[in-house]
């Protein structure tokens, strides 16, 4: 236990900048116009008022409260991310099946463990399995292979 | 009569070839998500929401309205034998459903739980059929204030009566209404928060936002922590299954109770199947002669809150067709994917829309008839599908996640919003925020603006004049309520917590 609740401590702080965030772009950018004919941004800067607002709460509470750390796991976001991102990267001037592969392969590191074999048998049937399903059952316009250059 | 007319109609939309194949579509893979521990209904619904952009509306309804109540009837496999719940709305199962999976008698258990599971849904049908038309017709008189103030409600009750504190439920709701006001200003045509990125003018995608925060995230928080596990198939033979005269006279009783309690629960905002099966098995403990034998293996502990979660998942559709007014974040999916197809919800629905709500349905019904089939004789499938292990079953979801999002506008962009809504799901999974407040945000926002809006034109920007009609200050009471006795039972909780410090 630490002395104070870290967790909502961090929550608070970026509520507060997200409502920042909203209210100042709506009260800057955007015409509030009057409470009877609201413009663009009335709406908005409420919404970010409230923010800030549960933000403050939040982080007051979390200082006043014994709590913990934040626990974060590095491995499984990152890989898992990135294979998000291999597909997005990939599937544009590579083609459906590189794409398939890649998230495959990339996102199966979170495991932290590689198992090259079942790994391929897998990335395969998937690659058959999502060409069959969105290209011949659905008709999506996805070429199964491209070359960019 | 208009009730039987109606009544064919919607038989005839739900039993044509192809809608019956969507049906079988949606309860197949809801069964299947629900078996499966660490993949959740919306994580499930978002995943093949893209696929309804290809399918006529009621198609696409149907089978999303079958992955629903679907993983429901699957949640209780996983309980039953492993003792972990498949979806949230079977962990009450769990307390006597493991013991009788201990004694021998899983497949009892699990043989009567899909009768349960049945009769629930058939009597939240029933629930749903009678009281929609009636609400939808008292709805037709309301003004885009009552509107406003129910949403409200709905948000507010949303957040707040499930667990954990009610300020980050209130703060995820809002953060969903601040990241659907990006896009272009309905009223006045100004771009709001899209930074020049002609992508953002129609707004966030919905199904980015859902595949992120409930797909990616919660695909991150399992790796490494779900496993598969083992079971003997020799106690799930059908004639291992049938229940003892006992069983069944046990059995009566709690049905009509859980059922009851269910349909009740799954009207209101925020209540949800979960809650809906905790207090249909409190209500049974309390009616019961015999309260020890709860939690040793009573099949009334099962019986009420199969009933019950059941009739909650249908009733959980008045509100939504009804008035347009989704209560929970699976709601709001399911009414996204109505307007996606150009259909406005609310009371208007059932008048304009007969074919698609009569036809959803009845589909409801066929769907629970063929979960029915689909549980009894071929459990054992179901009970292999736990044995998959989760470092092959996580990349394939994630590659439907990524095919997905680019299939709805066959660009990179939406799966990098996956990403970033990927990102921004574990980081509020970590801070202890709950995600499913953001989703019903999100839906709810823009329709609350306008409804704001418009409500304070014709009250010449009173704020007070708007809520003063008899509707409203209703409404806005129970808001009152719902907060006070949120923000009281929140002080309880943290003053036991600080006692139990000490």
């Amino acid at each position: 236990m630490r002395a104070h609740d870290y967790k909502d401590i961090l929550g608070g702080l970026l509520l507060i900048v997200v409502g920042l965030f909203f209210g100042l772009q709506a009260l800057w950018n955007y015409d509030l116009g009057t409470m009877r004919r609201m413009g663009p941004g009335m709406f908005p800067a409420m919404v970010g008022g409230l923010l800030v607002g549960f933000g403050v709460i939040l982080l007051i509470s979390g200082w006043f409260r014994r709590g913990e750390w934040p626990v974060w796991r590095i491995w499984s976001p990152l890989f898992v991310l990135s294979g998000v991102a291999t597909f997005a990267v990939l599937i544009g001037p590579f083609g459906l099946i590189p794409a398939v592969v890649g998230v495959v392969a990339v996102s199966s590191l979170a495991e932290l463990r590689v198992r090259p074999v079942p790994l391929a048998i897998l990335a395969g049937m998937l690659s058959v399995l999502a060409w069959v399903v969105f290209r011949l059952g659905l008709g999506l316009a996805m070429p199964p292979f491209a070359w960019p250059f | 009569m208009e009730f039987f007319g109606n009544l064919q109609l919607g038989f005839g939309v739900a039993l044509a070839w192809d809608n019956l194949f969507y049906c079988f579509v949606g309860v197949f893979l809801g069964t299947l998500i629900g078996v499966i521990p660490g993949v959740g209904v919306l994580a499930a619904i978002s995943m093949l929401f893209p696929l309804t952009y290809y399918l006529e509306p009621t198609a696409a309804l149907i089978m999303l309205a079958g992955i629903w109540y679907g993983t429901t009837y699957g949640g209780s496999t996983a309980s039953i034998l492993l003792n972990i719940p498949g979806t949230p709305a079977n962990a009450v199962t769990c307390l006597d459903g493991y013991p009788m999976a201990r004694q021998g008698r899983g497949g009892v258990a699990l043989f009567l739980t899909t009768i349960a599971s049945f009769f629930g849904g058939t009597f939240g049908i029933l629930m749903v059929m009678l009281f929609s038309p009636v609400i939808a017709g008292y709805a037709l008189s309301f003004g885009a204030a009552e509107y406003f103030a129910l949403m409200l409600l709905g948000l507010v009750a949303a957040s707040t009566i499930s667990a954990g504190s009610p300020i980050k439920g209130l703060a995820m709701v809002f953060l969903g209404v601040g990241l659907g006001l990006v896009g272009m200003d309905s009223q006045t045509a100004v771009a709001r928060y899209t930074f020049g990125q002609i992508e953002l003018l129609d707004g966030l995608s919905l199904i980015a936002l859902a595949m992120g925060l409930f797909g990616v995230s919660e695909v991150i928080t399992s790796v490494r922590r779900v496993r598969a596990s083992d079971i003997d198939p020799e106690s799930l033979r059908f004639r291992a299954m049938l229940p003892t005269r006992e069983d069944a006279s046990r059995s009566w009783l709690p049905l009509f109770r859980g059922a009851s309690v269910g349909s009740f629960f799954g009207t209101l905002p925020g209540t949800g199947p979960a809650i809906a099966a905790f207090m249909a098995y409190a209500l049974e403990k309390r009616a019961s002669a015999t309260p020890e034998r709860f939690g040793t293996g009573a099949v009334e502990g099962i019986m009420a809150p199969e009933a019950s979660n059941n009739a909650s998942d249908q009733t959980a559709f008045i509100p939504t067709l009804s008035l347009g007014v989704p209560g929970s974040a699976t709601m709001a999916l399911l009414l996204g994917a109505m307007m996606i197809h150009g259909i406005s919800p609310g009371p208007n629905l059932i008048t304009n829309e007969p074919e698609l709500f009569w036809g959803l349905i009845m589909s409801f019904w066929i769907g629970n008839v063929m979960l029915l089939i689909l549980n009894i004789p071929m459990i054992g499938l179901w009970v292999r599908l736990l044995t998959i292990p989760y470092h092959i079953l996580y990349p394939s979801v994630l590659m439907f996640i990524c095919i997905g999002a680019y299939s709805v506008s066959l660009s990179g962009v939406d799966v990098w919003f996956v990403l970033f809504f990927g990102a921004l799901g574990y980081v509020l999974r970590v801070l202890d925020f709950p995600a499913a407040p953001l989703l019903l945000g999100f839906v709810l926002g823009p329709m609350m603006e306008e409804h704001f809006r418009r409500a304070m034109l014709l009250a010449r920007g009173d704020v007070f004049a708007m809520l003063s009609r008899p509707i409203t200050m209703t409404i806005c009471a129970v808001i009152v309520a719902v907060l006070a006795w949120s923000a009281w039972s929140s002080w309880k909780r943290s003053r036991a917590a600080a006692r139990a410090q000490v």
